[in-house]
């Protein structure tokens, strides 16, 4: 934002962003477009766009000569027409706009985040998708992943059981990459009786930049949504810091393990459910389920009750949070203990032992579950003392399951089934959120 | 003759860009190391690129071009020299400020204007030399200058920008590039286009780089130099046009002694290509788009290089160009034709090269049926050419159309080139990539605007030392002119400074030293790398009279890393000087033993230990 005194200016000099202006200081004078001010840096410096491309900025101070040299030429980015037409013979998918980096372009002269709606403009970002589906678009919402609430999960869910209901062969979601993982896991509880792929996707690197990943993963999910026969919500990012393959990871099984890579999102406790090259070629690698040749419909239950969070243990934690949270009326506590689960039991400072309050916690009628902060592997409740006492006390042991996976499981459980059914189901296997086995792999983190 | 009027009369117009690394330890936006020397690869990855539409929606020419191409492109990462940031897998860390320190104290050499805040940008590059798909680069300064034998040369721009990665290879529809030397702070120097002959670019390109060099900030009494030396660390990009021909940049020179050559050619190549126009629309030439198939005719072909192509599932395509008989042929620049031109934009489709009828035919193993087929399938008639290319579908289709293209400009127009080296002895340059033109930059949204504020420049310019300063400097405590104007050019002048700062005195000796007895050793393949510290002892040493000028050299040969390693060095090699008292001793038992030419025998004995000066002294007070 410019300062009070530049906007008062402006206005009087009719001059607005994307206008070619002059800027005189001393003997310095430059002409250019007048760029928008972002957030960052002083607002009494000037930006205008030189001829060459490059910006540059001048303090706005007593003495400084502005003029308007010509009022900016009105610009849209001019899609050319689809190139390939709709080819009849291919899978007809839907695509689901939310938000977040993929899919938006950055308009430098209004400032302003510009959302690819149309087909049209979708086929001209990324044009090898045009030879994979028919793609109806919906542009569901534009949001950061990170604000996104259970509301947004409901409306998503909604919406791809509609498109799939209506003869989508599957369904590709673009989002925000944060909390891609937590959407992953809701949607794969909220989707009943699900006969289709249903690929969650998003970008690492903005695609205003030739670099971005957006394009490949554009590709790779919505060939997946188009060609595979997994009857499952899974995410499909990037296998590797490479542009060459994508991976398809379970929703619920998903976590993203990085700020910035590309391959941020990693499988926990499972391997991916294929593989999928920029040719759209796939190649499955674990059990998944398979669609059936069944035509019911899928059914959305997007139920969900808010009333639950996830807590972590730590030293030094002190356990009176859960006393908060039981006061404030929670209904659910996921808690991510240390290695194979374990609270802080005995501590020399009195005080801190979790376990007193946790048990209250359960006797007042709040479901906890409990799972590790160690990301990968399994809690037990049976190897160390500490660990028995948790089975003593009442906490759910989640198995394998990841702390974001159980933490949405208990919102849509208690939102779902009421509290009796949730303590049950919370423990079992609903969505492939459990497996009984963890297979073998050299590199755990693949 | 080609004086300054005759390059006036073609309208010549040249300006250079002159692309320096400076001598940071870091790299501009992320922490890895700027010393690429024993670095070791840590692995690779592969990326695709796509052009994305600029800042004003639109996508630059030479961006679409090299997004035609489809390559995919395969990084080595190092593990000190590189890191996420410059894979594109993390966003930029905060500007390097040694980096922009160092922009600023040049700006100010050129007395350029600086901004009151510097803006960084993303300038779209899609040959794949960088992971992320553009380049970090910011104007630092504009409006400056520069006196070269008494003419004002305008800067017109000046930037602080990354190094791009260095290409290891090509193969097929891929290319390695290392990422190492990638993100290191350069430093761009652009003048206006008012250079008026090609001896006078080698001149202004000459002065940029004395003063890159010799501009550097003053620590005390020494001066540490702010760019990099060596092979590659400097790089001059030349932009040449002529009345009728266009723009074009000739990328890459590393030499000024050819820089002239280079121009001169470039100049010719034009007049040739305006010249090769005329003709072709005199003789109404035209490029036939209507390429056909000609892989059945070829089949039974036996040349090694269309043999192998076929064998491999190729396919043959073929091009009528009527009324480019013999012009196809025709030198443009030594060993240069307009087929060579054609030829390097069909290989950015991957292939290896076109084949022409201008050619030797028979080279490739066409008989003279094949070609009379060929020719009627095409429908040559005289007066015609055509093109053939050799490659599998997808290339070979990508690589005929590229080729084409090029074909048709020759009757429209010089095109806006960017050009590389082709042969650097002969001066010779190839197609490259269509010159960039506005459309590809836009800022970078993950690096904050740099403010400068005025007093931050005048901490900077108080801590300058000039050209012109530095070199009177030099010369005023050289005696000796010649080794005056040697040690200014020399890249050891900042660790002369250094010494001479430290050791009082002792000037010539230290600068002599530097200038013979160290390229001396390094040409004998002795590791030199000893640091300025040691160096200061040495010299020390020298001053106390503990060693002579001759021994200064042999403790250098064993390259004492610190002072107690000259300790050792002086004693294991009985390198103590012998003066005074004990020198008038030997010289007097010398000469009681019936010693003749009294000061050969001794320096034979002791060349080491005797300063020949103090010797020649004795003897002669003897006598």
């Amino acid at each position: 934002m410019y300062s009070e005194e530049i906007r008062a200016l402006f206005e009087k000099l009719g001059i607005k962003v994307g206008d070619t202006i002059s800027v005189t200081s001393g003997q310095d004078m430059q002409e250019g477009i007048l760029m928008p001010r972002t957030g960052a840096g002083g607002s009494d410096i000037i930006v205008v766009k030189r001829k060459d491309g490059y910006n540059v900025g001048i303090k706005y101070k007593s003495g400084t000569k502005v003029s308007k040299l010509s009022e900016s030429q009105p610009h849209h980015f001019l899609f050319p027409k689809a190139s390939a037409s709709v080819d009849r013979s291919l899978e007809r998918i839907a695509l689901l706009y939310t938000g977040g980096t993929i899919g938006s372009k950055v308009d430098y002269v209004s400032g302003g985040v510009y959302m690819l709606t149309k087909p049209e403009e979708l086929m001209h970002e990324v044009p090898e998708l045009g030879s994979i589906a028919n793609i109806d678009v919906h542009n569901l919402m534009s949001i950061s992943s990170e604000d996104m609430t259970y509301v947004e999960w409901q409306k998503i869910a909604e919406d791809a059981a509609s498109s799939l209901n209506n003869g989508a062969k599957g369904v590709v979601v673009t989002l925000g990459t944060n909390t891609m993982h937590y959407t992953a896991a809701a949607l794969s509880f909220m989707l009943k009786d699900l006969n289709s792929p249903v690929v969650l996707t998003g970008a690492m690197r903005s695609s205003d930049r030739g670099s971005s990943d957006a394009f490949v993963n554009l590709i790779c999910s919505c060939s997946i949504a188009a060609k595979s026969d997994i009857a499952e919500v899974g995410i499909c990012m990037h296998g590797s810091s490479s542009d060459s393959k994508n991976i398809f990871i379970r929703g619920t099984k998903a976590r993203k393990l990085h700020t910035s890579r590309r391959d941020a999102f990693k499988p926990v406790n499972s391997g991916p459910l294929c593989y999928v090259d920029i040719n759209g070629s796939i190649e499955y690698a674990g059990d998944y389920r398979h669609a059936a040749k069944s035509t019911g419909k899928v059914h959305a239950q997007t139920g969900f009750d808010p009333k639950v969070a996830l807590l972590r243990t730590h030293p030094n934690s002190d356990p009176e949070v859960v006393d908060h949270y039981v006061k404030k009326g929670f209904k659910g506590l996921i808690i991510e203990g240390t290695g194979m689960g374990e609270f802080p039991t005995s501590p020399s400072i009195k005080g801190l032992s979790w376990i007193s309050h946790v048990k209250d916690a359960v006797e007042s009628g709040v479901i906890v579950g409990g799972t590790s902060q160690c990301v990968f592997g399994r809690v037990n409740h049976t190897v160390y003392r500490n660990l028995r006492v948790l089975e003593d006390i009442g906490v759910v042991n989640c198995e394998d399951m990841l702390s974001e996976v159980a933490y949405v499981k208990l919102g849509f459980l208690l939102g779902n089934y009421g509290s009796k059914k949730a303590r049950e189901l919370l423990g079992q296997e609903i969505a492939g959120e459990i497996t009984n086995r963890i297979e073998f792999k050299k590199d755990f983190v693949e | 003759m080609k004086d300054a009027e005759y390059y006036k009369k073609l309208g010549f117009k040249c300006g250079l860009e002159i692309h320096q690394r400076l001598a940071t330890r870091e790299k501009l936006f992320c922490s890895c190391s700027t010393d690429l020397e024993n670095d070791m690869k840590v692995g690779t990855v592969e990326r695709r690129q796509r052009a994305v539409a600029g800042e004003l929606g639109v996508i630059d020419r030479s961006t679409s071009f090299e997004s035609s191409r489809g390559r995919s492109f395969v990084y080595n990462v190092f593990r000190k020299s590189s890191c996420l940031v410059d894979i594109d897998e993390e966003p930029p860390h905060g500007v390097n400020d040694d980096a922009v320190e160092t922009a600023i104290r040049f700006a100010s050499a050129f007395n350029a204007r600086i901004p009151d805040e510097i803006e960084p940008m993303r300038k779209e590059v899609v040959d794949g030399s960088d992971p992320s798909a553009f380049q970090r680069s910011m104007m630092v300064a504009y409006d400056g200058r520069l006196q070269v034998n008494g003419r004002t040369i305008p800067i017109t721009s000046i930037f602080l920008e990354e190094e791009s990665s260095g290409i290891e290879g090509q193969s097929g529809g891929s290319v390695v590039y290392n990422v190492d030397r990638i993100g290191i702070p350069l430093i761009e120097i652009d003048t206006d286009p008012s250079i008026q002959t090609p001896k006078e670019a080698a001149e202004v390109a000459l002065r940029i780089g004395l003063t890159l060099r010799l501009t550097g900030r003053k620590e005390g009494d020494a001066v540490s130099s702010e760019v990099q030396r060596g092979i590659g660390t400097i790089r001059q990009d030349v932009n040449v046009s002529i009345l009728g021909g266009t723009r074009v940049e000739v990328k890459g020179l590393q030499e000024i002694e050819s820089m002239a050559l280079f121009i001169e050619n470039e100049v010719e190549r034009q007049l040739r290509l305006i010249e090769l126009k005329k003709a072709l629309i005199q003789r109404h030439a035209v490029v036939d788009r209507d390429t056909k198939e000609l892989t059945d005719l070829l089949g039974h072909e036996k040349g090694r290089i269309i043999a192998d192509s076929l064998s491999r599932g190729g396919i043959a395509l073929g091009a009528r160009l009527q009324g480019f008989a013999g012009h196809l042929g025709a030198e443009i620049n030594p060993d240069r034709r307009l087929g060579s031109e054609i030829s390097d934009y069909a290989r950015m489709a991957g292939v290896r090269g076109i084949i022409h009828s201008d050619e030797d035919l028979q080279k490739y193993g066409l008989s003279y049926e094949t070609i009379k087929v060929i020719g009627d399938k095409l429908g040559v008639r005289k007066g015609d050419a055509f093109i053939l290319i050799v490659a599998d579908r997808q290339q070979c289709e990508k690589a005929m159309k590229f080729a084409l293209d090029r074909a048709a400009m020759a009757l429209s127009e010089v095109p806006p080139e960017t050009r590389a080296v082709a042969d650097s002895k002969k001066g010779t340059t190839r197609f490259m990539r269509p010159l960039p033109g506005g459309s590809r930059m836009y800022p970078e949204t993950d690096a904050l605007p740099i403010e400068v504020r005025s007093d931050y420049i005048k901490s900077i310019t108080q801590h300058t030392i000039y050209l012109d300063q530095r070199i009177s400097n030099v010369e005023a405590g050289l005696s000796n002119r010649q080794i005056g104007e040697q040690m200014v050019y020399s890249q050891h002048l900042p660790l002369y400074e250094y010494i001479i700062s430290k050791v009082k005195g002792i000037n010539l000796v230290v600068a002599t030293t530097l200038l013979e007895k160290l390229k001396e050793l390094e040409r004998a393949g002795i590791d030199t790398n000893i640091s300025r510290d040691v160096f200061v002892d040495i010299f020390g040493r020298y001053s106390k009279g503990e060693i002579t000028k001759a021994g200064i050299g042999e403790v250098m040969r064993y390259s004492p890393e610190s002072a107690r390693d000259v300790t050792r060095i002086i004693k294991e090699k009985s390198l103590e000087r012998i003066s005074g008292e004990r020198l008038r001793k030997m010289v007097e038992e010398l000469t009681a033993q019936g010693g003749k030419d009294i000061i050969r025998e001794m320096m034979s004995r002791h060349r080491l230990n005797i300063d020949g000066e103090e010797l020649n002294k004795l003897v002669g007070d003897r006598k």
